[in-house]
This record gives C-alpha cells, structure tokens and sequence, in this order.
C-alpha cells in the first residue's frame, strides 16, 4: 500500500470509529435519565397513581385537566380526601383558575355504595366565602364532579353537604340539595 | 505528501463519513410518524392527537409512546435501564416490559405481544396491541378503540345522541337521531339551506355522528360537540321545500329513549324558510289547513329580583352589589311592562329583603303568572370574562321528584276513585311528565328569544342559552328563565351595570323579547 493509501485507511478508520461511537455509545449514556424519574427514585412496588384535576380556563370557557401523582393506599374515602386535598391546592398554571373558594375545605367523606353516592362534607367556607355569580358556583359544583368521576369511576352521585347538614345551594343558583349526577348534572 | 493530495484525502474521508451518517440507525423513525391517533377524553370532552409508528419491518403494526400510554392513562412509570425494563401502574395493575421482547408481564402473570417491546430514540415504544388486547379488559374506564379511523375513547362517554339514518320514502326524506334521556332541541335557520339543531346537554360523538354523504333531501350532516350542548348542522337540497321536526317513541319508554326526526318534503324549489323556535313535544309547522292556530295572549308576568337581604349576591370590583342593581333593573322593567304595555306585574321582592326560593315560587304560581323571569348579575374569578347569558331549567328526576311527583298527583286518584291502581301509577308518570314537560319546552323557546334580544342590544358577549338545575326555577307553574346581564367582576361591565342608559336597554330587549315570544307562542290544534 502506498504512503497515501494508508494515511487514507486510517483516516476512514478513525472517522468509522468516531462514527460508532456516536451512533451507538453515546445516545446510550445520554438516555439514561430520560424515560423516567433519577437512578435514585427506582423503587417499582411504590403505591402511587396519577390523578386528574380539574380547574377552568380563564375566560370561563371551559374545562382544563392538571396531572397530579399522589399515593395510592386506603380505600375510597381516603383515597378521595387525598385527591380532594390536591384539588384545594390549586393549579400550577397562572392560566388557570379555581373555582374552589379560599378557605374552603373537605372535611368528611361518606361512601354509600348501594347508590354509588360520596357524601362531601365540607366546611362553611364553601358557601360564606364564595364570590357569588352563577358561572363562578357552576363551574364550582362541576368542577368537584368531574374531579371526583374522573378518579373515581365507581362513583354515580356526589351530595354536598355544609357541616354535615344538606343546603339549597352554594352560591344562590344551583340546587345542591339532592345527590347530583355525574354524569348528567348541568 | 503535497497539499493537493492531503486535500484529496480530506475529501474523500469526508464523504465516507457522510455515507455512513447516512445509514446510521440513530435517525431511524426520528419525526414523521406512520399514522396520528386520535383520542378522545369523555369526560373532559378533549381530543389530542397522538403519534404513532411502525418499527418492525415486515409488520403492520402501530406503535406507541410510553410517555403517551402513562399520560393517557393516567398510569405512573418506572424505568430500569439496566434491565431495560419499563413497568407501567394503570388502575393499581402491574405491567411489566422487557424492551425487545414480546412478553408483558401483568401483575404475575405473562402475556405474548405479536411484535416486541422497542426502544427508539429516547422513548419505549408499545404496540397499539397492547392497548386493546391487555389493557382494555382489565381497565376500570371504558376503553374503545376504532383501529379503522384510530380513534381511541377514554371514559364512559355516555352519550345520549347515539346514532343518526335516513329513510327515503315518495315524498320526502326523514333523518332520524336516537335519543336516550328527555332532552330539548331548538330548530333555526340563518343560512339558507342549512338546518341547525342544538340539542340542550346533547351529548355525541362527533365522528360518529358527521355524515359526509347524506341521502333524499339530505345532502350531509355535521355534528359538534361544545361544553354543554351538541349541535347538528343539516346541509339540504333546495329539492326540500317543507320541514317539520318531532320527536317519535323508541326502545324503552321508562329510559326515555326516542328518536328526534326531522322530516324534509320535496317540493318546488325556494330554501327553507327562516325559523326560530324552540321544540315542543309534537309541533308541526307544515303549512297545513286543518291546524288552527290560537295565540293565548300574556297578562301578568313574575319578575323575580335575585338575592337580598343578607345575602348580596355578587359583589362587584368596586363594591356594587348584585342584589341593588337586580333590583334596579326589576322595578324599571316592571314600570315599563305596566306603563307601556297594559301588563300585570308581579314582583318576588320589591325591597331589599331575602326571599326563600320556595316563597317565590309560590308567588309567581298563586298569582298564575304566564312567564317568570329572575334577575341576576354574574362573577368569575377573572376580570375577563363578561357578557350576557340566559338560563332555564334542567330538571333532575331523582328519587325524591318521582315521589313527589306520585304524590302531587294523588289528586287525580281522589276525583276518579273507579280507576286502577296500576293504570293511575302509569297516569302519574306521563301526566307529570308532560306537565314539567310542557313548560320547560317553553322555557327554552323564551330563553333564546330573551338571549337573542339581549344580546342584540347590549354591546357584550352573548354566551347563549344554557339549561341549568337552577333552584329558583324548580315547581314553577309557567316558562321560566333566569338572565345573567353582565358580570361584577369585569370591570367594564360592572361600570355599565349601574348605568342607567344599560339598564334601559336591558329592559328594552327583555320587553322586545316579550313582544316576540307573545307572537311565536301558539298553541296549535288541529
């Protein structure tokens, strides 16, 4: 083989190897972070689920969900005072707002699985720090609905309840009496 | 070696390395993906759009991100790199993946794949497979996947528009629509030639229910789905001269299924005619001899002022009060009504005082008003929203109403003692049911006519007509709306709210509306 010749062949051969080393060494490393949490979090028997949550777009014009990752032990009504509590926080996005009024919280759960219906105890803070206005208590009502059937498929019907005791309605609007449908309430 | 030759080597080595970047496996399925599903979240009403891939030469089939299946499902994901094992937690169910291979672990137990778990370009990728065939049985959700147009719905949808046909027959062309559960349409036209029918908390799957080719008369139907109505757009030929709508029995009378037809006749040309009506139980609006119509005219209307008292409603930006301005607008709607149009006012409360809502229903029931309207201001959280919406009711047939319902017609028992037991229960049902009926009917027919005209004449947002299990409105004897005018938490609108010159055309549009339902509600016979 000639002098060139050689200086050729060893300058493909570096450039093949470079070349291996980018195709299959390097994209290995770069991917180990990247299809789930750090090398430290890889417990596989954790009890977690994800659940969503659901607040409203700004303009009052519709529904948006948030993802949130919570433990999963206890039965429902733990289960859904543990996604209730989530759903108080509030969502991560300034573009989004809750319509769950400050203060206002979940104090009881009562599951009735002969009717499929979740009793929601909640403080009076619901009602006496509501800021009024029938787009503002419905997307309040529904806003628990569709949070609680989202997570909860066994659940057919949910009854709000102020401090035990069954009222006419949240905000002055809609009637909250009576078990309301998930599914069909409006 | 001279320059020119050091050269040549450069170049040649150069374009080795691009032929083999070129066959480099790293930029192997990289953006274009083979087919997008669809899918469809039912109880959010979202779509999204989800990518999808053929990794395996010689085979069909479809693959899907991992980061895709845990966001759709709503599953947590564990990844081990080592071992190349993803595990996936979906409804408290264990599913384990060994990248390149076909086992799926589920729980304890192993299932075969046709094609093998791959990992591409940061990403585990499943086959679609692994949805329908181990996933779907197994979930709590319901889960329905279309491998024809890759749709793929999430959630017990529970649709209660559920299938669309068409009937030819020698004079014309029937569309039917399956309805499940007592829903209300309204019928109107603003476009020659197409027929809009909004279906109050209709709820469809709009790809099932789009029909590109029609039949007869009907040259296509597309149909939508927004937050709390459905709609269905009717494209007919300008063959179709006459229209009428109503609802037919179907299926199983105690679950309210029926079916909505529309019922198109063929004629001499000219489109279909304006329409803006709200739909009755068994309305005809052929042109035809043998109906006679009767105009039953308006005398006395409720007016019902929300809040007050202790309980101010909505308090706006700068401190107005909803309860003041509802009143406001109540007593100046009332002098109008009085004044210009001969009519008898009833008001629920004509000072600031809170009234229980059953007491103003029984106002408005005792003084047998032909029309109740309540008046209310709006609140958001954001200064953003705004505008003008009108809302009547949505009753919800608990256990509780069937047992009043029993109850408030054991009258009928009382006055005809000869009548069997089991026929009266029957009596009860589908009396009570047409007389809620009847007047909820009514009432979307008044709220669109009252939401048209507000928003003609107020220079805000028209949000439309919404039904809603509004507590005002229940055990009302007569059609009933409940109007927002604006909202007290927008600045703007809260600034016009106490103006006098809004609060004037407000009453000009509710006073207009009056004027239009008065024509538009007949009571035909035949």
């Amino acid at each position: 083989m000639t002098q060139l010749g050689r200086k050729i062949l060893i300058v493909v051969i570096a450039f093949a190897a470079i070349l291996l080393v980018i195709t299959y060494i390097v994209p290995r490393l770069g991917d180990r972070g990247r299809e789930g949490p750090p090398p430290g979090v890889q417990r596989v028997s954790e009890e977690t689920r994800s659940v969503s949550l659901f607040y409203v777009n700004e303009k009052a014009d519709g529904f948006r969900t948030q993802m949130r990752v919570v433990p999963a032990d206890g039965d429902i009504e733990d289960q859904v005072k543990v996604v209730s509590a989530e759903f108080v926080k509030g969502p991560e996005n300034d573009d989004l707002v809750t319509t769950f009024p400050d203060g206002a919280l979940l104090l009881q759960v009562f599951w009735v699985e002969e009717t499929q219906t979740v009793h929601l105890d909640f403080n009076r803070a619901l009602v006496t720090n509501h800021q009024g206005g029938s787009t503002a208590e419905y997307y309040t009502i529904s806003t628990v609905l569709k949070t609680v059937g989202a997570n909860f498929p066994q659940i057919r019907l949910v009854q709000f309840l102020i401090d035990g005791y069954p009222v006419e309605t949240i905000a002055g609007h809609y009637a909250v009496d009576e078990p309301l449908d998930i599914l069909r309430w409006r | 070696m001279s320059d020119s030759t050091t050269l040549g080597v450069h170049a040649a080595a150069a374009v080795v390395a691009l032929l083999l970047l070129a066959a480099c496996p790293v930029t192997a399925f990289a953006d274009k993906p083979d087919a997008t599903l669809g899918v469809v979240y039912a109880e959010g009403r979202r779509t999204e759009d989800v990518p999808l891939y053929r990794l395996e030469r010689g085979s069909e089939e479809l693959y899907i991100s991992s980061f895709d299946i845990a966001r759709i499902f709503k599953a947590t994901k564990y990844w081990s790199p080592e071992s190349r094992k993803l595990v996936l937690r979906i409804d408290s169910r264990r599913y384990l993946f060994t990248i390149d291979t076909r086992v799926v672990v589920v729980d304890e137990e192993p299932m075969l794949l046709r094609v093998p778990i791959r990992y591409a370009d940061g990403s585990v990728m499943v086959p679609l497979e692994f949805v329908t065939e181990v996933l779907t049985p197994r979930s709590r959700e319901a889960i329905e996947l279309d491998e024809e147009r890759l749709v793929l719905t999430i959630g017990s949808p529970d649709y209660n528009i559920t299938g669309i046909r068409f009937v030819e027959d020698d004079e014309g062309t029937r569309a039917e629509m399956d309805l499940a559960g007592e829903l209300l349409y309204h019928v109107d036209s603003d476009t020659p030639g197409i027929l809009r029918i909004k279906i109050y908390g209709g709820r469809l799957n709009p790809l099932k229910m789009t029909v590109p080719e029609g039949r007869g008369l009907f040259n296509r139907v597309r149909a939508e789905q927004t937050e709390f109505d459905a709609y269905l757009f009717f494209d007919v030929k300008r063959t179709a001269a006459r229209f009428k709508v109503e609802f037919e029995s179907a299926g199983d009378v105690l679950e309210r299924e029926r079916k909505l037809v529309i019922y198109l006749e063929k004629g001499e040309p000219p489109e279909i005619p304006d329409v803006d009506y709200a739909g009755k139980r068994m309305l005809e609006i052929l042109d035809d001899e043998t109906i006679r119509k009767e105009k039953t005219p308006i005398r006395v209307i409720a007016i019902d002022p929300g809040h007050g008292g202790i309980d101010n409603g909505k308090v706006g930006v700068t401190g107005v009060l909803e309860k003041n301005v509802n009143l406001e607008v109540a007593l100046m709607l009332r002098d109008r009504l009085v004044g210009d149009l001969g009519l008898e006012v009833v008001l629920t409360r004509d000072t600031d005082e809170l009234i229980p809502f059953d007491r103003r229903v029984e106002i408005a029931n005792s003084a047998v008003a032909d029309i109740f309207i309540s008046i209310h201001c709006n609140g958001w959280y954001s200064p953003s929203a705004g505008g003008v919406e009108t809302l009547f009711l949505a009753p919800a047939r608990t256990e509780n109403e069937a047992r009043l319902a029993r109850e408030e017609n054991a009258s009928i028992r009382f006055e005809n003692p000869d009548l069997d037991p089991a026929e009266v229960d029957d009596l009860d049902f589908i009396l009570w049911d047409m007389v809620q009926n009847e007047f909820i009917n009514e009432s979307s027919g008044l709220a669109e006519i009252v939401q048209k005209e507000l928003a003609d004449v107020l220079d805000i947002r028209n949000r439309g007509v919404k039904q809603g299990g509004l507590r005002v409105l229940k055990g009302l004897r007569m059609p009933a709306v409940l109007v927002e005018l604006a909202f007290l938490s927008n600045p703007r609108e809260e600034e016009l709210l106490t103006r006098e010159d809004f609060q004037e055309r407000v009453v000009r549009g509710i006073v207009e509306a009056m004027r239009r339902y008065q024509e538009a509600h007949t009571v035909y016979t035949r």
